[in-house]
């Protein structure tokens, strides 16, 4: 061998790794080998007694949402679980934001996949590249109670009318899940209702003049300015707070950033219906005479729950869970007239809220792999925790522990009670309670089992009881139980066809996604700016918001989402979609 | 030297040493709060944390988000591996970075335009997310503890500070060595490497936070192996942060994540558990680039 | 030490036009020479190009629609498509604009202050009170920037923020100003929040630096009536120079790429413009949105800027200082 150049040098380091790389990569394919051969003969074994099979057996699994308490089944009830049916999950979940997308990606890549897998959005990867098992006939021969509870939205499960198998079950939303409580709607203080003497609110405009009343009247709470109206617009929360109202308050449902025509199908963004603009227009309106927070726009989530922590906010329009922190500091500081009421408030009484058009079950759920060991005992497995034990060791907990018969009637104990409010993180990681419910489907809360007892642990009951004096006092000013019963119900409008939106998965080649993240950094950008802007500039910095969207390509992008919604509907309701 | 130094000591002189601490102790003070405010917002009754306006002292005094992290299984065994993977990451990167930066210093090294250049390219490009992870997946380290140390060894930035250091020393050190007739890697064993401690000990500081930082790999790779993950990477569980999160549309992920949303007070407790133990090692470290303390070693 | 780098160098420069016979020669001799001078790099080098180079492969991906389903063979081979997709982005040049921005406003600032800030410290008389400066000066490097935005924004909050509420009581506004509103300061409070974070984590190299400066060089001086500024002038600043220009070389090199942690979390919908960086953009239009073939098109584009930044700084500062990397 000739030393002439450094390329020579490089190239015989270049042989020697590619030999290295070489060697590591077919030692890697000789033991993936071995180990699937191994693997059929197990199958083979496993499925001629697979009937009452509790041999030990693990399964492999990924979870795209963060799971914290998760302790490899070594809580209370992961050790029944494995008890009766011999099998130990071992699961990996996401971490940090969540989504799973990157591992995804590289399972992807690789075909390093593990048995079973909550994939979320990522699903559709994972079908292309032909690493997901259609379950259809393995629910169809072994698994009954999926089967049950799933009853009429087998269909939902179908992946698509092209391709109608079933890849996965919903497990992240129980089935017939009744909602006992509305938590959204336009926020207004107890204390504020209670000093006007609990005024109609319907619209905005009510909404509005309470909230000045109250700021003119009182300009100072605890020595600092009183905030009529503030938002949050800090990084997605700005959909919670500030673009979702648009269409709530205007008559639609919830769709994600669209909205469908329900005769036709078409979709387009939510934003360009023209009673939208006129939302706008009214928080435009607010912010230019005062009553809008003029931080609203710049603050980060923590000084947003701070201002509601202090008491001094007077309205809100959100969701519960969004400034749940806040509201949690008030009450622990007893100030509980602080908190806050939900009103149905749309833009004018032509509009009726949509909260709560049911759109069906419709979710991400549970996948199995081609890679997955055997698949008949995992099914099996999922089975055994969708039966009426397994819902109830998943919820309750386990008879005499966390739970008693009485007279036919599950009772949580006192003391039991107290540890899931007061030291809810703790309880669940060492019962297990709740923790293995997304791994199968799952009847909903206000379901009742064949003993007449719900198989979830909350129920109307526990609603009202968790209210706190000053919540009650306002409820019953307004001859309401819960703040649901001000809200139009379920049984005012027709399920949506569709599902919910926001599940449906889009394609991810071509140009949709790309023209998406350009609508959604516009609208970001643009929404702020409108509301800002000075009342006779809104309609031209609307207008310029409206035709940029379609520039950077909203149309095409909206014939894409409706010809799929047309598809979806079509899947799901078996009707023919021109 | 302090009395010499004393008495030569003008008007000026103390002017001029006035100045400087009231400059360094408004530093001081600057960049002493955020940590403070780290600190006491971890001590303070989480619920109340949400009120805002905590600053260097809790309101609510509470250990009980230490508690609560304290509680979450699995941290004992990844203290013990981010442990380990600090030291042995440490421990290689010193050596290859110690090597190659000698090597490089020396102006007569052959191939040192070629080696030089070639490592300086590799702080620019990485071939990304996918081919990272088929080469590590060819090279079978995938649930090994090897993942952590060996890909990082050879650090082009460590080399570079380290050789700008032996530029700066005496060449004639090693020119008499070598007439005493000592070999390159003895030269580089008996007369760089004590003369480099300073350097050294900043090199070994950069890796180990390093090292003690890392999550990413341990998530990618090892992950569903109990028994390798790191402190870090435990504590991102704890940790569910919706920050950035920004491409969720849909409402249900969104109200299941806010449920996940760890309060302030236990990601400051969060902080204050992750950094501590590296902070440990700091003052071992910090002697040898404070000056003051290794007057003289030139010399010897 | 610069005198016999440029000898040797010439010697270098000499060997290649002579007959190949000698060159071998030479080179195996040197090779023996210098063996363990080999032996203590080769490995390394190895090591490198297993770890650094061979995953370059990947760069394949800015030429195909990658999609991780399909195995090498099986992608699609589209050109240049995803550099013309890139170049054609309107909202690329505004993001390259604020990312040069920050970076050179970085690069000026941010350089600079750690070297006074270590060079200064260096000047004080009481070991524990520089110890005490030096510890506490790098402990925001360990603050991560999620909670450093959030203590910026409410230091610089219209609502009872420490910045406007001193403002207004030494009488310099009237009125409270919205500052991170405000597009045209973005770049500015970055800038400032960084060099507040990393002050005194840059500043440890520039320490250890100067611990290696002759102690006998500052004697010398102060017979000759020196005062402290010129002792800095005159033996810190030459003493560390080769660490600055290193660090310089390398920062500039870096120019493009800056990461977007900060500006993430600092940012908010009113400066968009002005806050969104290059990494972020490919981000967020790449493989967030499962564009790996675009994400890699866009690292690939900032390798090889980097390279060129790198080689050109490299250049520059041989020939002007004799001061280089390469």
């Amino acid at each position: 061998m000739k030393w002439k150049t450094p390329k020579t040098f490089a190239a015989l380091l270049l042989a020697t790794t590619l030999l290295i790389g070489g060697c590591g990569n077919s030692g890697n394919n000789a033991s993936s080998n071995t180990g699937s051969t191994g693997n059929t003969g197990n199958n083979a074994e496993n499925s001629q007694n697979a009937a009452e099979d509790t041999s030990p057996i693990t399964f492999t699994f990924f979870g795209a949402d963060a799971s914290p308490n998760w302790n490899n089944m070594q809580d209370e009830v992961g050790k029944v679980i494995t008890e009766k049916t011999g099998v130990t999950i071992q699961a990996e979940y996401d971490v940090g934001s969540g989504g799973g997308e990157q591992k995804i990606a590289l399972m992807t890549a690789s075909g390093d996949v593990p048995d079973f897998i909550f994939a979320k959005g990522s699903l559709s990867k994972l079908v292309d590249a032909g690493l997901i098992m259609d379950m259809t006939d393995l629910i169809e021969k072994h698994a009954p109670n999926i089967k049950k509870i799933l009853g009429d939205n087998m269909n939902r499960m179908k992946y698509s009318n092209e391709d109608p198998s079933i890849y996965q079950i919903t497990t992240n939303m129980g089935v017939d899940q009744q909602s006992f409580d509305a938590t959204g709607g336009f926020e207004i203080q107890q204390r504020v209702l209670k000093e006007f003497g609990y005024p109609e609110i319907r619209t905005v405009k009510d909404f509005e003049d309470i909230l000045r009343k109250y700021k003119e009247k009182y300009p100072e709470t605890d020595g600092q300015p009183t905030i009529p109206l503030t938002l949050n617009a800090d990084d997605w929360k700005i959909m919670i707070t500030v673009t979702n109202p648009a269409f709530l308050t205007t008559g639609a449902p919830d769709d994600g950033e669209y909205y469908v025509n329900p005769e036709t199908y078409e979709a387009q963004l939510h934003y360009k219906r023209p009673e939208e603009k006129e939302y706008f227009r009214w928080l435009n309106h607010m912010y230019n005479e005062g009553l809008l927070d003029k931080e609203t726009f710049v603050q980060k989530d923590d000084q947003y729950k701070a201002k509601i922590a202090s008491g001094r906010v007077l309205g809100l329009i959100s969701q519960e869970w969004e400034y749940q922190d806040g509201e949690n500091a008030l009450k622990a500081a007893g100030k509980d007239e602080y908190t806050y009421a939900h009103f149905p408030v749309t833009l004018n009484e032509d509009y009726v809220d949509h909260s709560f058009q049911s759109a069906g079950l419709d979710g991400s759920g549970i996948a199995i792999t081609t890679a997955c060991k055997d698949p008949v005992r995992l099914i099996k497995f999922l089975d055994w925790l969708a039966s009426d034990e397994g819902q109830v060791l998943m919820n309750w907990g386990i008879e005499g522990k966390h739970y008693n018969v009485e007279n036919g009637v599950r009772v949580v104990p006192q003391e039991i009670q107290d540890r899931k409010v007061n030291d809810a993180n703790n309880f669940n990681k060492e019962s297990g309670i709740s923790l293995y419910r997304a791994f199968t489907v799952y009847y909903g809360d206000g379901v009742k089992d064949p003993s007449g007892n719900y198989y979830t642990t909350n129920f109307p009951e526990q609603i009202v009881a968790g209210y706190t004096e000053a919540e009650k006092e306002t409820l019953a000013a307004y001859g309401a139980t819960t703040w649901k019963d001000l809200f139009p119900q379920e049984s005012d409008f027709e399920p949506k066809e569709w599902g919910a939106l926001y599940n449906m998965p889009v394609p991810t080649d071509g140009d949709y996604q790309v023209i998406y993240q350009k609508t959604q950094d516009i609208i970001r950008k643009r929404i702020p700016e409108a509301v800002l802007a000075k009342p006779d500039q809104f309609d031209k910095v609307f207008d310029d918001f409206l035709a940029e969207l379609d520039k950077a390509g909203a149309k095409e992008m909206e014939a894409e989402y409706t010809a799929l919604v047309k598809k979806r509907v079509s899947l799901f309701t078996g009707k023919d979609v021109q | 030297m302090a009395a010499s130094k004393a008495f030569n000591a003008t008007r000026s002189e103390k002017v001029f040493d006035l100045i400087n601490v009231i400059l360094m102790t408004v530093i001081l003070i600057v960049t002493l709060y955020p940590f403070l405010n780290v600190l006491a917002i971890s001590l303070n009754d989480s619920t109340d944390t949400v009120r805002g306006g905590i600053y260097l002292w809790p309101r609510e005094f509470t250990l009980e988000n230490y508690r609560t992290i304290f509680n979450y299984t699995g941290l004992i065994q990844g203290f013990k591996i981010s442990v380990l993977r600090t030291i042995v990451g440490t421990i290689f990167g010193l050596i290859s970075s110690s090597m190659l930066a000698y090597t490089l210093s020396r102006p007569d090294f052959r191939s040192r335009k070629f080696v030089s250049t070639f490592l300086a390219l590799t702080m620019y490009f990485s071939g990304g997310l996918v081919p990272g992870y088929m080469l590590m997946r060819n090279l079978d380290l995938i649930g090994t503890f090897w993942i952590y140390v060996l890909p990082g060894i050879v650090s082009a930035f460590n080399v570079f500070i380290i050789r700008s250091f032996i530029d700066g020393l005496p060449y004639a050190l090693q020119e008499s060595a070598k007439l005493d007739g000592a070999n390159d890697f003895t030269i580089y064993y008996r007369v760089i490497l004590p003369l480099c401690k300073p350097v050294l000990a900043t090199i070994a500081l950069f890796l180990a936070v390093g090292q003690w930082n890392s999550w990413f790999d341990t998530y990618l790779y090892n992950g569903n192996k109990p028994h390798l993950t790191t402190l870090q990477y435990e504590l991102m569980k704890v940790l569910a942060s919706t920050n950035q999160g920004s491409g969720m549309v849909n409402a249900n992920d969104m109200a299941n994540l806010m449920a996940q949303v760890s309060p302030e007070s236990i990601k400051m407790a969060i902080t204050i558990v992750v950094t501590l133990p590296i902070l440990l090692v700091y003052p071992f470290l910090q002697r040898y680039f404070v000056s003051g303390m290794t007057l003289g070693a030139v010399k010897a | 030490m610069e005198t016999l780098s440029a000898k040797n160098e010439s010697n270098f420069l000499s060997v290649t036009p002579s007959p190949p016979k000698k060159r071998k020669k030479g080179f195996w001799q040197i090779l023996v020479q210098q063996k363990y001078l080999y032996l203590m790099s080769l490995p390394f080098v190895i090591w490198c190009f297993v770890f650094n180079y061979l995953p370059i492969w990947g760069w394949t991906m800015a030429f195909q629609n990658y999609k991780p389903s399909r195995s090498f063979g099986e992608q699609e081979w589209v050109g240049f498509k995803q550099f013309i997709d890139l170049f054609q982005d309107e909202r690329f040049y505004l993001v390259l604009r604020n990312t040069l921005a920050m970076s050179l406003m970085g690069l000026v600032f941010g350089f600079v202050v750690p070297i006074f800030f270590a060079v200064f410290l260096n000047e004080l008389k009481g070991t524990i009170f520089k110890r005490t400066v030096q510890t506490v000066s790098y402990l925001p490097h360990f603050v991560s920037w999620v909670v450093v935005g959030g203590i910026i924004t409410k230091m610089l909050s219209v609502d009872g923020g420490i910045v406007n509420e001193l403002l207004l009581t030494i009488g310099v506004i009237n009125e409270p100003i919205q500052f991170m509103a405000q597009g045209k300061w973005f770049w500015g409070i970055v800038t400032g929040a960084d060099i507040w974070k990393e002050t005194g984590w840059n500043a440890i190299i520039y320490l250890a630096a100067i611990t290696g400066i002759d102690k006998e060089l500052y004697e010398a001086a102060r017979v000759d009536g020196a005062g402290r500024l010129r002792q800095i002038w005159n033996i810190t600043l030459p003493g560390i120079r080769t660490t600055i220009s290193v660090l310089l070389i390398m920062s500039i090199g870096h120019l493009i790429g800056i990461g977007f942690e900060k500006q993430f979390q600092l940012q908010n919908s009113l400066v968009l413009d002005y806050s969104e960086v290059l990494d972020l953009y490919a981000l967020n239009y790449g493989i967030k949105i499962s564009r790996f073939s675009y994400g890699t098109a866009i690292s690939m584009f900032t390798s090889v800027v980097s390279v060129i930044l790198l080689l050109t700084a490299n250049g520059i500062m041989k020939k002007t200082t004799k001061e280089s990397i390469m």
